[in-house]
């Protein structure tokens, strides 16, 4: 056994040690760190398969900003919220992991039975180490044959930024946050009085007689009425109801 | 026994079936996205790989635009979750209902 394939079966073992783990931590914060481990195997994996500047853009962007976005965001979600991996529903593992097997077998199969080969192209180890490396080679097949794509990648970028600004805050946004507050209707003493009888733009709503009578019955004394909309009230315009 | 593009292909389709069976088995949403980003990765492996056989540098090119497309859909699904979590309190899938109701 080489020493590339000694390499690569370490590198595989444990990569998919971590991702085992990763579905298999109770714990989301191990689960992150599982997929941090992983991710790094990962990067060893493209190291070992000529594609450096990729294994570097996968430490950088997977390993160093997704993934501390997501630790980030388990730090603003309260634990208590977090399901019990333990009461997962028996028939969802099993038809799962059956699942998983099934597609593994078929996968496999395959890829064992395949034919196809892709045409070759003339990036061989050799041309690429005349251009100056995987780095070199990449950016210019990137910026040449993929600009326009790349350009396309940067503006996906941009609207992914600002879509998750839009979502994550909308109360500045202008969604509005619903008012609560609380509105003393109390009158000074002798206001009441004069309110039962008083003038029609004071009560909108047509009063019955039994309500009038209720209101006069008020000896003045301040109503505290709890409302969620200060203009819940004076269109329902029953004084004295506690709501 | 040397290393062939095959050996790289089961590495790659053993990690998609454990971010997939993690999707299918776990409730909690943000280790769904979790095992959505591994898939992602394992795909990528795949892509490096047949482009390592055609010695080609259009999968590490695909490659390298997945993981662009990879952290705009970290960035919009967080958010979401977030968004979540406030509202409903929980990041349980099975209690997103809203649709459904």
């Amino acid at each position: 056994m080489t020493w590339d394939a000694l390499i690569f079966y370490l590198l595989g073992a444990v990569s998919i040690l971590a991702a085992l783990g990763v579905v298999a931590a109770a714990n989301p914060v191990h689960s992150a760190i599982f997929l941090i481990l992983c991710f790094f195997n990962v990067a060893g994996i493209f190291v070992m398969l000529g594609a450096q500047f990729l294994a570097a853009v996968q430490v950088i962007v997977y390993a160093g900003a997704i993934l501390v976005l997501v630790l980030f965001v388990l730090m603003l979600v309260d634990p208590d919220d977090l399901p019990e991996f333990h009461n997962a529903r028996p028939v969802q593992r099993i038809v799962g992991v059956l699942l998983g097997a099934v597609l593994l077998l078929e996968v496999g199969l395959a890829i064992v039975s395949r034919t196809v080969m892709g045409q070759q192209g003339n990036a061989t180890p050799e041309l690429i180490a005349l251009v100056g490396g995987n780095t070199q080679a990449l950016g210019n097949v990137l910026f040449s044959q993929y600009l326009l794509p790349f350009e396309a990648v940067s503006l996906v970028l941009l609207v992914g930024v600002v879509g998750a600004i839009v979502l994550a805050l909308p109360e500045r946004l202008g969604a509005g946050s619903p008012r609560r507050g609380t509105i003393s209707l109390g009158h000074p003493r002798g206001a009441d009085q004069a309110l039962a009888a008083g003038p029609a733009f004071e009560t909108p709503i047509v009063q019955t007689r039994l309500e009038r009578e209720e209101a006069a019955s008020l000896d003045g004394s301040r109503d505290l009425i709890m409302v969620s909309d200060p203009d819940e009230y004076t269109t329902i315009g029953k004084r004295g109801r506690v709501r | 026994m040397a290393l062939t593009v095959d050996h790289y292909l089961f590495l790659s389709a053993a990690l998609f079936i454990i971010g997939m069976m993690g999707v299918l088995i776990r409730r909690n949403i943000l280790i769904i996205f979790l095992c959505v980003e591994l898939m992602m990765t394992a795909v990528n492996i795949t892509l490096v790989a047949f482009g390592r056989e055609t010695n080609t540098l259009y999968g590490q090119g695909f490659a390298l635009f997945t993981i662009a497309v990879a952290a705009a859909e970290a960035a919009v699904g967080l958010a979401i979750i977030l968004m979540l979590s406030r509202r409903f309190r929980s990041v349980d899938v099975d209690e997103f209902t809203i649709l459904r109701d």
